[in-house]
């Protein structure tokens, strides 16, 4: 036990010396429509980014022998806690005048020095702080414009495009939840996207949200701005679910999910 | 977690170590003895000078994105704290599916809005208008360090808000302004009315065609106290002493858009939150205290009148010829088993009619411990 907390002290000196040290690692993300980069406020764009913030838990990586290692964020006052993050790409520039100017498209986290092959991370916030009080959540949750109170939890993902005639939006959270706020016992659409990326180097690849796959192009040629708000009742949402990978009658995973994967470098 | 205290426990509580430090004045309800007293939430005890914070807010327009709108811009206490709207529009000129419900007697009512099922808490739902922005009511989604700077900059607000929540170190947040409204909508009660006069004691309140209206009200016949039943005119009533959560959401075949019993997609009652087919077109009964100041009536609006909304409850359901949602709510699988329609003369018409006027209560209509404090 002396050993080893000897051997854990002596890590923290020389990170690089022992083999089971941790060492920084980070994650970026970038969105895009169709491989082309968005941003708030690039009048160029044909298509125009209106929101784009979500929350990542449950984060993963893969061994090349296979293993699913945690991977732990770094607690700051903004952005993470040690499983939970929240990356936000609108900066209150352009069409996303709904937001502020505070962006983060990083997770911070760490991982020991191995050789990892995949990620695997959760749309969403996770049962136990989805349903709290969001005027005493610590940060990231502390985002009103994330909280959906009428609902009883949080937007896991707020997404939203347009184009000169035409637009999107997606707000995805849990629904059919059952008890009262504050008191929530269980939701039957869950709606939590889950993220397998294979063949994906953490600290080199870069994750693509590619918003897309969220709006087939007829969808954003026919004039009529639609969106989703995970309604059950809403036929908007199917297609943007399915991306996801989700059922939209029951809120869980059906197929894998198309929005998130590897940018591909060229 | 929050559990519902009544007044006599929270004393008894105030004489605890656990309260005695943080806790406020005691508030003493205007409602007669005979009455019960609405729930407090133990986390937000009543105060005086918590209420009178919370009506400063309420009629606040600096807590809207473009200083336009307050509360009390969809609440308006001429009309039972209800707007006159169909529907209720934004500070940005958005237009929310449902109309603005009335806040009279809400301390009472055990679900709040038309039909959130989750919403038991006024605390809870104050957040939706502040910071929704699916419609933009208030707009102030992300706003939250303008709202924080206006409460330290308004000497009202710097001075009221520590004495508001003494045991707080900091008190000028969100959390304290959304409990301080909470705390004043809770006091907007009713029990005024020529109706509850008649009950006391005073046969000469209502006159004889409205105790015809009142016998009809509450006959079999006509089957309306089933939902609008109770002190509050609701089934779905609540108050400090109650044991059983009463709950009632019911579908009165507004709608029957696929002959199949569909509502408008934007406003499909229940089903919205629970997702159960059987759960379409459910939507809270509201009280009827105030009713005849509250038109335009339903959940959005659609039934200009009281005499419309008796014709519809008639027909056993309204029947919509033409339009985007056109169809016969009378053939709705999903509709209230109450609602299986009646013969009514027109003399009987009348007297329901007078028998729901009433139910006003000229006093909660201009109490000015209710009205506007920024234009005394």
């Amino acid at each position: 036990m002396i050993r080893r907390l000897f051997s854990l002290l002596l890590c923290t000196q020389v990170l690089v010396s022992c083999s089971d040290a941790r060492a920084p690692l980070s994650i970026a993300f970038v969105p895009v429509f169709d491989g082309q980069i968005l941003a708030c406020g690039n009048a160029a764009d044909t298509v125009q980014l209106t929101d784009l913030r979500f929350y990542v838990s449950d984060l993963q990586l893969v061994t090349a022998d296979g293993e699913l290692v945690d991977m732990p964020l770094e607690a700051d006052t903004l952005w993470q806690q040690t499983d939970l993050a929240f990356l936000d790409f609108e900066n209150g520039e352009g069409h996303c005048d709904n937001g502020t100017s505070n962006v983060n498209s990083f997770l911070r986290g760490y991982a020991r020095k191995r050789d990892y092959v995949g990620l695997r991370f959760t749309v969403g916030v996770p049962f136990d702080r989805n349903h709290a009080d969001p005027l005493l959540a610590s940060a990231p949750l502390g985002e009103g414009a994330m909280h959906w109170h009428w609902r009883a939890g949080y937007k896991f993902l707020r997404a939203g495009i347009r184009t000169a005639d035409d637009g999107f939006w997606l707000h995805l959270g849990s629904t059919g939840c059952k008890g009262t706020v504050q008191e929530i016992s269980s939701c039957s659409s869950p709606n939590r996207v889950r993220v397998e990326l294979d063949d994906f180097v953490p600290g080199k690849d870069v994750v693509e949200v590619d918003l897309a796959e969220l709006v087939a192009q007829s969808q954003l040629e026919d004039g009529i701005a639609t969106n989703c708000s995970s309604s059950p009742a809403e036929s908007s949402c199917v297609s943007p679910f399915a991306a996801l990978g989700l059922d939209h009658e029951t809120g869980k995973a059906s197929s894998s999910q198309q929005v998130f994967h590897k940018q591909v470098q060229y | 977690m929050k559990k519902l205290v009544t007044p006599v426990l929270l004393a008894l509580l105030i004489g605890s170590a656990t309260w005695l430090s943080m806790t406020e004045e005691q508030y003493e309800w205007r409602i007669a003895p005979n009455l019960p007293l609405p729930g407090v939430p133990l986390d937000n005890p009543m105060s005086e000078v918590k209420v009178e914070l919370g009506r400063h807010l309420f009629y606040d327009m600096r807590l809207s994105i473009n200083n336009t709108t307050s509360c009390a811009s969809c609440h308006v206490q001429a009309l039972a704290f209800t707007d006159g709207k169909p529907r209720s529009v934004g500070a940005t000129g958005e237009l929310h599916p449902r109309g603005a419900m009335s806040l009279v007697n809400t301390a009472y009512a055990s679900r709040l809005t038309w039909a959130n099922s989750l919403l038991d808490h006024l605390e809870d739902q104050a957040l939706t208008p502040m910071f929704g922005d699916n419609p933009v009511e208030m707009g102030m989604a992300g706003k939250e360090e303008q709202i924080e700077q206006l409460l330290h900059s308004d000497s009202l607000y710097a001075d009221m808000l520590p004495k508001a929540f003494p045991a707080d170190d900091d008190p000028y947040s969100v959390l304290n302004i959304i409990r301080s409204i909470a705390s004043f909508v809770r006091t907007i009660v009713s029990f005024e009315s020529p109706y509850d006069q008649f009950l006391r004691g005073d046969d000469q309140a209502i006159d004889d065609s409205a105790k015809r209206g009142m016998e009809l009200f509450f006959s079999e016949r006509l089957e309306c106290f089933h939902c609008h039943g109770g002190f509050n005119f609701t089934d779905s009533t609540t108050h400090a002493n109650a044991n059983v959560d009463r709950v009632g959401y019911h579908n009165t075949g507004l709608y029957n858009t696929d002959f199949n019993g569909a509502y408008p997609p934007d406003n499909t009652g229940l089903f919205d939150m629970t997702g159960y087919r059987r759960d379409m077109g459910r939507f809270k009964a509201p009280t009827l205290r105030n009713i005849a100041v509250t038109a335009p009536y339903m959940h959005d609006g659609s039934v200009a009148t009281l005499d419309e909304v008796i014709s519809n409850y008639a027909r056993g359901g309204r029947l919509l010829e033409s339009g985007p949602h056109a169809g016969d709510g009378r053939r709705s699988p999903f509709k209230s088993e109450f609602i299986r329609g009646f013969e009514l003369t027109d003399a009987e018409r009348v007297d329901l009619l007078a028998f729901l006027e009433s139910l006003t209560d000229p006093a909660v209509l201009s109490d000015p411990a209710f009205s506007n404090p920024y234009s005394d």
